[in-house]
């Protein structure tokens, strides 16, 4: 079991950004009866003037701050230019920019021993951590960050360790901005690796099979599939159990598998669109008003874009 | 009459609340339910329970005897193994509403999720809605009846009992066939409806058992020369 939740602020890339941290800590702190074994979140704020954000940790290194200070030059060495540095307990969340290719940027980072990187995102930053919502917020103060859109995922871990890295959302990489939360498990997920690696020429960070998805999504993405499209097929090719959630920079999509073996109720309002494994973490955010919220049935794919 | 705020009490804390006062028979209210899961599971003495609001997963579970309001939605489970008694739902079910239910009556006012009346046993499980993905799944005795459409594969494996479907069959499972329902089970339906406020009435149809999968229809092949 996991919960998954997300939520979107329909117009708020013209009347400022939305209070989404904030709403996705309560979303998860009310879901975490669904997993206690890590909790983690994707923000998706404005395009920042070609910046990108980038997101790493260290592992369980002893000396967190020279690794964090070795990734860091090595993002300089391919040309990054860091505007802004925040480190904290081994994590570093760096605003740069860089005019390179991603690929090129996420290897030099990944050749400083001990780097694991969360995300790289034009709008889109992951955050995760061991432990529940609670837990965490002392460390990362989620709820403090504003965006047009975010997803999260507590954990009851089934595929792979209890760790950070094995925490969710998984980033896509190298892509920016695609990432994905998952509840279920995906049985071809060893087969679809294999021929992503060979075929496809991608190289994944974590043997958890969650990651496949948001590798799977952003490869059809970048050949040109809409989000739609995108989550229809992965309704044929994904083997197993899901409902899980996809955030891009524009937007959170939906997919559920064909036996409708996760949860998940969604509702819609002129304003927002909030999706989550149970109504209670809608009633967490949304306190004081009656909801009408709808459960999608089998092989039902839902996309909503800021 | 007794009043319980669900929000200053855990699930253990107010289901031992309204068992207490189950016992005089009293007309129990929960407030600020707020979707909460194990609300009002494993009252076994008749009473009447008012939730004011939406329900999370198992509420009104493994009872035998209360009748109960909801006003509101449900999450999963809604019902689980009802012995007897009644369930009534304004709003929506999640899935696997009326699980192994094996008396009783629960009446959805809006629409069911995936597997409504997996493996029933006994009862009635009215839906004003539709009903999802394998309803009735592994049925074994009862009624269920879904005054809109079905999704794929209703009634798949059901060994006895029957399902009425007002609108749209998305397809039948194994084993399911369609019949025409008769004089008597459609006023007996009609009854139900009238009973439960639907004045509806679509032209339904009935889903039994074939009864092919009662017993295996090939040979090994020992089992051929032995023949």
């Amino acid at each position: 079991m996991c919960g998954i939740s997300g939520i979107m602020y329909k117009n708020s890339r013209h009347q400022g950004l939305a209070p989404v941290g904030n709403d996705l800590v309560r979303m998860l702190d009310s879901l975490a009866h669904r997993g206690h074994d890590s909790t983690g979140y994707t923000i998706v704020g404005e395009n920042n003037d070609g910046q990108l954000i980038l997101r790493i940790w260290t592992g369980e290194s002893e000396h967190p701050d020279v690794i964090l200070a070795r990734a860091q030059e090595a993002v300089e060495q391919v040309g990054g230019v860091v505007n802004s540095r925040q480190a904290w307990g081994g994590f570093l969340r760096l605003n740069l920019n860089y005019e390179g290719e991603i690929p090129e940027l996420a290897e030099a980072i990944l050749q400083t021993e001990g780097v694991v990187i969360h995300s790289i995102g034009e709008a889109s930053e992951v955050i995760k951590d061991v432990g529940t919502a609670s837990d965490m917020e002392p460390r990362h103060q989620v709820g403090s960050l504003k965006g047009t859109h975010g997803i999260g995922h507590v954990r009851m871990a089934t595929e792979s360790k209890v760790d950070i890295t094995h925490s969710h959302p998984f980033w896509a990489y190298p892509f920016t901005d695609v990432t994905v939360v998952h509840n279920g498990q995906l049985t071809n997920y060893h087969k679809l690796k294999r021929h992503y690696e060979d075929v496809g020429g991608y190289r994944f960070l974590t043997d958890n099979d969650s990651e496949l998805i948001a590798v799977y999504l952003a490869d059809k993405l970048a050949q040109g599939d809409s989000l739609t499209d995108a989550l229809r097929y992965s309704l044929e090719e994904l083997d197993g159990t899901f409902t899980y959630l996809v955030s891009t920079k524009d937007g959170i999509g939906v997919a559920k598998d064909r036996w409708a073996a996760k949860p998940l109720v969604t509702m819609e309002t002129d304003d927002v669109v909030a999706v989550a494994s149970e109504e209670i973490a809608l009633r967490s955010v949304f306190t004081d008003q009656e909801l009408d919220r709808a459960e999608p049935q089998e092989n039902e794919v839902l996309t909503w874009s800021v | 009459m007794v009043s319980l705020d669900a929000h200053s009490l855990s699930a253990r804390e107010l289901n031992q609340a309204i068992k207490k006062a189950a016992l005089t028979g009293s007309q129990i209210t929960i407030l600020n339910p707020q979707a909460r899961h194990n609300i009002a599971v494993g009252i076994l003495d008749s009473c009447k329970i008012d939730i004011d609001g939406s329900v999370g997963y198992y509420a009104a579970s493994l009872m035998d005897g209360p009748e109960v309001n909801i006003d509101g939605n449900a999450g999963w489970a809604l019902g689980e193994n009802l012995m007897s008694g009644k369930i009534v739902l304004t709003k929506d079910a999640g899935a696997s509403v009326a699980a192994s239910m094996r008396g009783g009556d629960i009446v959805v006012g809006g629409n069911a999720g995936a597997r409504a009346g997996i493996s029933m046993k006994g009862g009635t499980l009215l839906i004003g809605g539709n009903a999802g993905f394998l309803t009735g799944f592994m049925m074994q005795k009862g009624r269920i009846v879904v005054c809109g459409d079905v999704g794929d594969a209703v009634g798949d494996s059901m060994y006895e009992g029957v399902i009425y479907v007002g609108g749209d069959i998305g397809s039948l499972g194994a084993d399911a066939k369609i019949i025409e329902p008769s004089e008597t089970d459609l006023i007996e339906l009609w009854g139900l409806l009238e009973q439960s406020g639907i004045n509806d009435r679509p032209r339904f149809r009935k889903i039994v058992s074939q009864k092919k999968l009662y017993h295996f229809d090939n040979l090994e092949r020992l089992e051929m020369s032995a023949v």
